[in-house]
């Protein structure tokens, strides 16, 4: 037992460390989240506002949900089935570790990861363009977000359960994009037609985005959109574990 | 003493086709065993079965006594498999630390970065090595553990000749430990040189075992050969006692024996017109020839 333990730290720690080298990784889900919302902030203008919120608040929101997916959606993705494919996980096998921790490394990996894209948008955003919100509700609007990206890390291995890492990278992009722009993060529902928001709803994105929509605006968390959410992710975990199972049946 | 690995007739099917048919296997422990046979004999589905990384058809497999896939077995093993795996953005040193992490001894990292000969690579990113590199990291990787077996599949594919000496020498040195090792090979010299018991697989069964020598003597292990006179056929010889097979290249001739000495009377006797007359023994690439050729024709 204190051999998995000292394990499954030491899992975690090169998880984290390959997390953070993977120059992608950075681009993705760290400097462009930042880069666009200094970008969409400005150009829009900070006097614009949406609901009642203001523009930028709005948007710093919606570009933090847009690292946090990133990070799931395509270097977690990408990893998974990489490691599959080149016979990192059957190495594995043989060696004493427990398959659970394997797991339980890399979500918790990507766990930390996401509290840092959360914390870094939040301050080089929030600091840079005075975004002014009670302690509070960066605290939850933070935590909402945080934990809403869990989902996606369930989406993120369903995708990475394809045999072709190349193809994993292609499918993670036009996910990550067309979940992003359907589910509003780079442009609110509000400005879509009709028949655009109600195909917003249905997205994971818009349900992750709206939670912290609703808590910078003083309201509180849709039950419909967590139940949305938490479906989504239980359904990507038993699809992604039953197709798992299946390849390696031999 | 419990056997290190125990195969009981083992059978894997696989579509309808039996990989391994009827497969028993006992090896002691310290034993230096090389796994041969050709290309689609069943050697890695044989070493799959062993790691517990497939599952028999039929048959028991059992590894120190235990079911491979126990936790108490797999902090005693390591292995290197067939294809080469490494993971992207971890150094050479952090990856063979990762590994150390997972057993509840290991070896210490600088006497793994010595007998992979990669103490200068350790800061180097594990996927910017080269492949022969890059197979003795995963030598590395799997003595991380200081394992009482290692499996090594195919081992020395890529490697140049120092690294190759340089991984004869820690096998030896693990084998006078008392560990034991399980090697496939394509080199048959490698084979001859380590292994103190040898087991020959083919369309998934054991069709020879024993030493290297065993296996030499055991089969049409000499040959004797010479330049045939003009009226010599080939018919002519192998109706002659005692040649197994021969073999013509221009007019000079190999002819294959267990016994050539009984061979080069009967020869004789036979007024068979030969000049420059040579008796070898066959190496074991010649016995691995004679042992898997007929299997193949038949």
């Amino acid at each position: 037992m204190n051999t998995t333990f000292k394990a499954t730290w030491a899992q975690c720690k090169a998880e984290l460390i390959r997390t953070i080298r993977n120059r992608r990784f950075v681009f993705f889900s760290v400097i462009m989240p930042v880069a666009l919302f200094y970008v969409f902030a400005s150009t829009v203008g900070d006097d614009v506002t949406v609901g009642n919120t203001s523009w930028p608040t709005y948007y710093l929101m919606s570009m933090t949900v847009y690292g946090v997916i990133g990070a799931s959606l395509t270097t977690f993705a990408q990893r998974i089935s990489r490691e599959r494919v080149q016979g990192w996980t059957r190495l594995l096998r043989i060696t004493p570790l427990p398959s659970w921790s394997y797991v339980l490394s890399k979500v918790v990996a990507q766990g930390v990861i996401n509290v840092a894209i959360v914390l870094f948008v939040f301050i080089v955003g929030g600091l840079g363009k005075h975004i002014d919100l009670p302690a509070s509700v960066w605290v939850e609007s933070g935590l909402w977000i945080w934990i809403g990206g869990f989902a996606f890390m369930a989406l993120g291995t369903l995708i990475g359960a394809m045999r072709n890492p190349d193809a994993v990278q292609v499918l993670a992009l036009i996910v990550y994009m067309s979940l992003s722009i359907l589910g509003g993060l780079w442009f609110p529902t509000s400005s879509m037609s009709g028949f655009m928001q109600e195909i917003a709803k249905i997205t994971p994105t818009y349900r992750l985005g709206q939670g912290a929509w609703n808590l910078i605006a003083g309201e509180t968390l849709d039950w419909a959109g967590i139940g949305i959410l938490a479906a989504y992710a239980i359904v990507f975990i038993l699809l992604s574990a039953y197709i798992m199972k299946k390849q390696d049946a031999v | 003493m419990k056997a290190a690995i125990q195969l009981e007739r083992v059978t894997k099917t696989f579509k309808g086709k039996k990989a391994v048919d009827d497969l028993s296997l006992t090896v002691e422990p310290g034993t230096v065993l090389a796994l041969l046979g050709p290309n689609g004999a069943g050697k890695t589905t044989t070493i799959s079965l062993i790691l517990g990384l497939q599952q028999p058809t039929s048959g028991t497999v059992k590894l120190l006594g235990d079911d491979p896939r126990s936790p108490k077995v797999r902090d005693r093993i390591g292995a290197m498999l067939q294809e080469i795996s490494v993971i992207d953005n971890l150094k050479v040193g952090e990856t063979i630390q990762l590994f150390r992490s997972y057993y509840a001894r290991s070896l210490p990292l600088e006497q793994l970065l010595l007998i992979s000969g990669l103490e200068k690579e350790k800061d180097k990113m594990a996927t910017a090595l080269s492949g022969g590199q890059q197979r003795r990291l995963g030598f590395a990787m799997a003595a991380a553990g200081d394992p009482d077996i290692i499996f090594l599949d195919e081992p020395t594919v890529g490697m140049d000749v120092t690294s190759r000496q340089l991984f004869w020498d820690t096998i030896r040195a693990m084998a006078a430990r008392g560990k034991t090792v399980v090697l496939t090979t394509h080199y048959l010299e490698e084979a001859d040189q380590l292994a103190d018991r040898i087991v020959v697989i083919d369309r998934g069964q054991v069709i020879a075992d024993g030493t290297p020598s065993e296996i030499k003597a055991g089969t049409t292990g000499r040959i004797i050969s010479f330049t045939a006179g003009a009226g010599v056929t080939d018919a002519a010889l192998r109706r002659l006692p005692g040649v197994t097979d021969t073999e013509w290249n221009g007019r000079r001739v190999k002819l294959y024996s267990g016994d050539t000495d009984r061979l080069i009377f009967t020869l004789v006797e036979n007024r068979i017109d030969m000049r420059d007359i040579e008796i070898q023994s066959g190496g074991l690439e010649a016995a691995f020839q004679a042992l898997v050729q007929p299997a193949k024709e038949a």
